[in-house]
């Protein structure tokens, strides 16, 4: 007679001992996007976690191969929906840099401001989605409604609301239409007040802190050791923003910190990206005070050929590390590309940080680290 | 790059990394204050674990491994990152096309688990060791590596895709086309 029967046998109370499987995902909500996270559940307690990826494969790196180093800029945005300029401005920096040309002012200038503006419209879903998972509806609609106006002032820069397809080669694709800033000025006025608001509704919460206070906690060896970089990393107190580090673009010339955590925990990645809102608020600002006149691209063939050699090139996008990896041969289209996005190595990290919790902290540890599936599954 | 006090510039990282690593590295190269080291593919758990456990360039941090296939022959490069300063380095292993093997570092750093995985996707490379070594974007039952250059041979040139040269099926005796009876 084997355990099972032991236990379950006539005149014992039936129940059954071995784990369930269970699919979260790919269409399940609160995985945003199409993860999918297979559950292997003891009762309500997650055993073990394993991540699937793949669903929303597109062979981008592949695509690359076939395109003209022009063609392929419209798809870049294409690859992390809610903050397009990072991987733009990465893709097009390796180019600059292996084809040595040096970027005007003013366009530089501009790329910080459109992307800074971006970074606040991330972490704003970022936060919303976090707050959605956790069973908090408000916070979601608060942030959409706000999102809405940097939405309006990025389309009147960029023509487009998120795929937006600025950046170029040597500069931008156009310059700054004439009322955009003192549109901006005026949304940079008004942000930090609806920020406190947030906070008041979300950080004081009483529901909200005692879900997330020390829950998930990345130690810092662990968020180096998994390669985190972004607020993840920060939050677990690794003080490493390529924006500062390594200085790209005109980002020496801002004064700005980078917040940092001291736990670890969701609620530390959640107060990262709310101080990050109001660092971006700052440098937006110095940049247009900064702003100067001249060109804003240069006049370069459409056919670019830049000279062979490889080149890795990161920025510091909502999200983290976003690099390209950039092959030439001398050749109209790149030989290779390689997209490296920090989701990816923050979904590796899954299976360690929620094997043991409930599924209702394993929902809340995801959430909190603001995956976003179009750049991982490329 | 501004150097900036207390960090290390890119020629004092080669220099240490010349002396750290001795003959395991058969080149280093700078290229835009990147350091470029050459291993070769049996040496590279060891010279991973130095650059990791060294005081100095302390790689804790693993940004991604890149499969590369350049017809003759392919590379894998790992892009490092000490948190301490700011130099990244590139250990980068050439391997044989025929046979692409190389051991697995994802037991020094846990990230690299998942890019060894895509790199296998992608290019077919193996590596040894590997805990758990399958494909990770595309499907499991694909039959190709999609990344390779020869990974599809039956593909023609693309001004060639036009719908004239692909073929249809025949249609059956007595059997008209939908748009004749309309």
């Amino acid at each position: 007679m084997s355990v099972t029967d032991e236990l379950t046998g006539p005149g014992k109370p039936s129940f059954h001992l071995e784990e369930m499987v269970l699919n979260m995902g790919p269409q399940h909500p609160s995985t945003h996007g199409v993860l999918r996270l297979v559950l292997h559940l003891d009762g309500e307690l997650a055993v073990s976690v394993e991540p699937v990826l793949g669903y929303l494969h597109r062979g981008f790196e592949k695509l690359a191969e076939n395109r003209t180093y022009l063609q392929y800029l419209a798809m870049l945005s294409r690859l992390d929906y809610l903050s397009g300029t990072f991987m733009e401005w990465s893709y097009v920096r390796s180019i600059e840099t292996l084809m040595n040309i040096e970027v005007p002012k003013r366009a530089e200038y501009i790329r910080v401001i459109v992307s800074e503006l971006n970074r606040i419209i991330s972490h704003e879903v970022a936060i919303g989605d976090f707050m959605l998972n956790l069973g908090a509806v408000t916070p979601f609609f608060w942030v959409f409604r706000d999102r809405e106006d940097v939405m309006d002032l990025l389309e009147m820069v960029t023509g487009q609301r998120m795929m937006y397809n600025y950046m170029r080669v040597g500069g931008v694709r156009w310059d700054l239409p004439e009322d955009f800033e003192a549109g901006c000025r005026k949304f940079l006025k008004e942000y930090p007040a609806k920020i406190d608001d947030y906070e008041q509704l979300i950080t004081d919460n009483e529901i909200f802190i005692s879900r997330t206070l020390g829950m998930g906690i990345i130690k810092p060896y662990e968020a180096l050791d998994y390669g985190l970089s972004g607020p993840n990393a920060r939050a677990s107190g690794i003080d490493w923003d390529l924006r500062r580090e390594v200085g790209y673009s005109v980002y020496p010339e801002f004064d700005f910190k980078v917040p940092l955590g001291q736990h670890g925990d969701c609620f530390d990645r959640y107060k990262c990206r709310i101080e990050e809102m109001r660092e971006s608020v700052k440098i937006v600002e110095q940049a247009l005070d900064a702003l100067c006149g001249g060109p804003v691209n240069l006049k370069l063939p459409p056919m670019l050929r830049p000279p062979a050699g490889d080149i890795y090139r990161a920025v510091e996008s909502p999200r983290g590390e976003y690099g390209v990896y950039l092959v030439s041969n001398g050749d109209l289209r790149p030989w290779r590309l390689k997209l490296r996005d920090p989701t990816f190595s923050a979904i590796s990290m899954i299976p360690k940080l929620t094997a043991g919790n409930k599924i209702a902290d394993l929902v809340a540890i995801v959430g909190s680290l603001d995956l976003l599936m179009g750049g991982v599954d490329r | 790059m501004t150097p900036d006090s207390g960090k290390l510039t890119s020629q004092q990282a080669l220099e240490h990394a010349r002396d750290l690593l001795g003959k395991i590295a058969r080149d280093l190269t700078i290229s835009e204050w990147h350091l470029v080291i050459d291993v070769r593919g049996d040496d590279l758990p060891e010279a991973a674990l130095r650059l990791r456990d060294d005081k100095k360039l302390s790689c804790k941090y693993i940004s991604s491994i890149i499969g590369v296939d350049y017809v003759d022959w392919m590379e894998t490069l790992y892009l490092l990152r000490s948190q301490d300063h700011s130099v990244p380095i590139r250990l980068r292993v050439r391997l044989d096309r025929e046979k692409p093997e190389v051991p697995s570092v994802a037991y020094i750093w846990s990230g690299a688990n998942w890019h060894e995985r895509e790199a296998y996707d992608f290019f077919g490379i193996k590596f040894l060791g590997h805990p758990d070594l399958r494909r990770i974007l595309t499907r499991e039952d694909y039959d190709t590596h999609p990344m390779k250059k020869d990974a599809w041979p039956h593909r023609v040139r693309r001004t060639e895709w036009r719908w004239e040269n692909i073929e249809r099926p025949r249609r059956l005796p007595g059997e008209t086309d939908r748009r004749d009876r309309s």
